[in-house]
């Protein structure tokens, strides 16, 4: 294996970890840009997608690899149904913790936010135990190997899926109503209630994607690792929230950014400098990037909201 | 916007870090050991009952016999002696109900079948009985219980001597009691070092430094890292480790243990990688272990911190070929669900001898087999110590004198005991000198015991 190889092969195995993150950081970026709320419940949203997921995989009765065609439908039907559970827990959680306290000073519904993660993770550990649960083995997994270089169906799975949900989400906020009107809310959401948008419904809506978009973070993560466990949502949403400030925290291509230069940042420094560093490096990074370039990589001076 | 996001992100920043704070707490801790039984009927024999039946024998032959030891350990009102022909206790002390009486039911019946053998043998100077506390709360292990068990045996007259516990946490609230009161305490199943031969161990035992009250027949996990590494390298044929450990207590320290001696054997650590907690993506360490060339990867942790994962995911990254081994930490059922069909072939090294394997149990495993024929007596993995432990004790009384602080002198001193799981006696910790440690191999989705060997 040379030096090359071992490069791209690194660079393989980030972009894998960095699609996931970047799904997740969807979540965090739009309720950001939204309602400028750090929703710290996201990262537990993307877990209980993952043990959505993992419901829906068993009550299909599917328990080990499926052969055919058929894991096409199998993925499709467990993806989608992850999606919508989380999408309407997202929903759910923004009705009931948030929206009360949207004319709250800024540290109530921030706090809210953690107390939802661990109502979240508590509820999940009551239910499914305190210990990591597996996860079937649904995908078979064939390697593609081009010399010394390894990627793994999943991996291609893995940015498949994220590649179209972020194609599909821009393409939604850019070209539809309703993608104008979650725009004109970000912007100034007074003057789009004065323009006759339903604020409330565009804000459940932000949090319905959003949190649709973890729960397919969620599935991939299940597929991928064949392990869920409930306290899986607090480093991969810390990861993700970084991801998002890394790219600038608002903005739905910087989130997308920010999740793939983390996961490059993981593997290359895990390659290049030490495993046990991984997260000490990613979070500096964090630091600097709020004390020199605080907007993020791509984040506009956005002129100060009333 | 700016001073403004500046402001908002402190305030994020601080929640962060309170996150960051709980985060570790709500991790549970890993438990190795798990097993679910069924509920035995009763908790066996109740500790009042071997008070009532404990002849007060003793008190006219104690003034006649009770010289103090030459050790001086005996406090008080422990240094009562009994008269030959009267009946002594043996205290056992371990996990009878719930799901962790799958545990101590089978090594009480060691105890029980080793009184019965010592009543029945002609000769005997003393009659014996056991009597079984239980230090499950709950269903669980208990420390506190467990302190409680040790001091009502050692307000007992007729207790020479305590079989137990099973749990090294309860081991720990135990050993300053025994050590104080002189009572001689074999434990079956305790493998952490920090109970004999650490400066933690020098705080157990305050009340008497120098006269040791505690042993065990089992040995310690400290030999875990090094018998691995003898395994691997001369059994197993490997000679180029890659080692990766969770950066905990235990798993770091087997991890350095194993480097150190893979090394001295002539191995060739290719490098050593400590995980973050929390992480669940080892590919890219993984990957870079690949490109070293290993022949094995050696894991220092237990399943929950990343040694199942880490076994999968060797096959993401075409490594299924290598050889995976760890400590008793990956020993579990755990890591067969959280590996799947990539743990097949995987190994651990356990500090405990398989009994069924030593040619010395036969006999054991035989009257055992007779005496318990009961599903849920079913022989464990420390029936045999049970037996050993009780045995050494009945062999002190015998020879010593039913006296707390004489039998515990007599322990002690034993160097060459005969027992179901060999020839052996105790080091000046108080560890058996018998370093058995077998080896588990996964075998067709099944954990295997496949070889056991004594580490020197």
């Amino acid at each position: 294996m040379s030096a090359l190889e071992l490069l791209a092969q690194q660079i393989i195995n980030g972009l894998s970890l960095g699609a996931i993150y970047a799904l997740i950081a969807l979540g965090y970026t739009m309720v950001y840009g939204t309602i400028e709320l750090i929703n710290f419940a996201h990262g537990d949203v993307f877990m209980v997608g993952s043990f959505v997921a993992l419901l829906i995989v068993g009550s299909l009765g599917v328990a080990g690899t499926v052969a055919g065609p058929a894991v096409a439908i199998v993925m499709l039907a467990v993806l989608l149904g992850a999606m919508l559970a989380t999408g309407l827990l997202g929903v759910v959680i923004e009705r009931a913790a948030y929206r009360p306290l949207r004319r709250a000073p800024r540290l109530a519904p921030l706090i809210t936010a953690i107390g939802v993660s661990f109502i979240l993770q508590n509820i999940v550990q009551l239910r499914a135990g305190p210990s990591p649960v597996s996860f079937p083995d649904v995908m078979p997994n064939p390697i593609i190997d081009a010399g010394n270089v390894i990627i793994s169906a999943k991996q291609l799975m893995i940015i498949f899926v994220s590649i179209v949900m972020m194609a599909g989400l821009q393409w939604f906020v850019l070209n539809t109503r309703l993608g104008r009107a979650m725009r004109a809310t970000a912007q100034d959401r007074q003057a789009a209630a004065l323009m006759g948008i339903d604020i409330n419904l565009t804000i459940a809506l932000t949090f319905f994607i959003g949190s649709a978009l973890a729960g397919a973070g969620g599935f991939v993560f299940g597929i991928y690792y064949n392990s869920v466990w409930f306290i899986n949502g607090y480093i991969a949403g810390l990861k993700a929230f970084t991801a998002a400030v890394l790219g600038g925290i608002g903005n739905i291509v910087g989130a997308m950014l920010g999740g793939v230069l983390i996961g490059l940042l993981e593997s290359l420094s895990a390659q290049y400098v030490s495993e046990r560093y991984v997260d000490a490096i990613v979070f500096g990074i964090l630091i600097l990037v709020l004390v020199f370039r605080p907007s993020g990589l791509l984040g506009q001076q956005l002129p100060e909201s009333a | 916007m700016r001073s403004k996001f500046l402001t908002f992100l402190s305030s994020g920043s601080a929640a962060v870090m309170l996150l960051a704070a709980c985060g570790g707490g709500a991790a549970p801790s890993a438990a190795p050991a798990s097993s679910a039984a069924p509920k035995p009927a009763s908790a066996a024999a109740s500790g009042g009952a071997s008070a009532a039946a404990s002849k007060p024998a003793g008190s006219a032959a104690a003034s006649a016999s009770a010289k103090p030891a030459a050790s001086g350990a005996a406090s008080g009102a422990a240094s009562a002696a009994l008269a030959p022909g009267a009946t002594v206790t043996i205290g056992v002390e371990l996990p009878m109900s719930g799901g962790e009486a799958a545990n101590g039911v089978p090594t009480s019946n060691g105890v029980k079948l080793a009184v019965d053998q010592a009543n029945a043998k002609s000769g005997n100077k003393y009659k014996y009985q056991a009597t079984i506390l239980d230090d499950a709360v709950n269903g669980k292990h208990d420390p506190a219980q467990g302190a409680k068990n040790i001091q009502q045996f050692s307000a007992d007259k007729s207790v020479m001597g305590v079989v137990g516990p099973f749990n090294s946490n309860v081991a720990q609230a135990e050993i300053p009691l025994t050590n104080e009161a002189g009572l001689v305490q074999i434990s079956p199943a305790n493998t952490n070092p920090d109970l004999t031969k650490t400066d933690k161990a020098k705080d157990l035992r305050k009340a008497h430094p120098s006269d040791i009250a505690y042993f065990r027949v089992c040995t310690t996990d400290d030999f875990q890292g090094p018998a691995g590494a003898d395994y691997a390298f001369k059994t197993l044929n490997k000679k180029a480790a890659f080692i990766v450990d969770d950066n905990e207590t235990y798993g770091k320290g087997i991890a350095d243990e194993f480097e150190k001696r893979f090394s001295a054997d002539g191995g060739k650590a290719l490098g050593h990688e400590h995980l973050s907690s929390g992480q669940q993506d080892f590919k890219s360490l993984l990957t870079k272990a690949k490109a070293t060339n290993p022949d094995l990867i050696y894991f220092g942790g237990v399943t929950t911190t990343g040694g199942g994962l880490l076994r999968k995911q060797m096959t993401d990254v075409g490594m299924q070929q290598i050889t995976y081994m760890g400590g008793d930490g990956i020993v579990e059922d755990e890591f067969l669900k959280e590996a799947g069909a990539a743990g097949n072939g995987a190994w651990g090294t356990v500090a405990a001898p398989i009994a069924e394997k030593l040619p010395e149990a036969a006999d054991f495993i035989k009257a055992y087999n007779a005496k318990f024929t009961d599903p849920k007596d079913k022989i464990g993995a420390y029936s045999a110590s049970g037996f050993d432990a009780a045995n050494i004790i009945i062999q002190a009384v015998e020879n010593a004198g039913a006296d707390r602080a004489k039998v515990r002198a007599y322990v002690a001193g034993v160097k060459d005991f005969k027992g179901a799981l060999g020839t052996y006696g105790f080091d000046q910790f108080g560890d058996t000198t018998a370093k058995i440690i077998s080896m588990w191999n996964v075998d067709g989705g099944k954990w295997v015991a496949k070889d056991q060997f004594a580490f020197k």
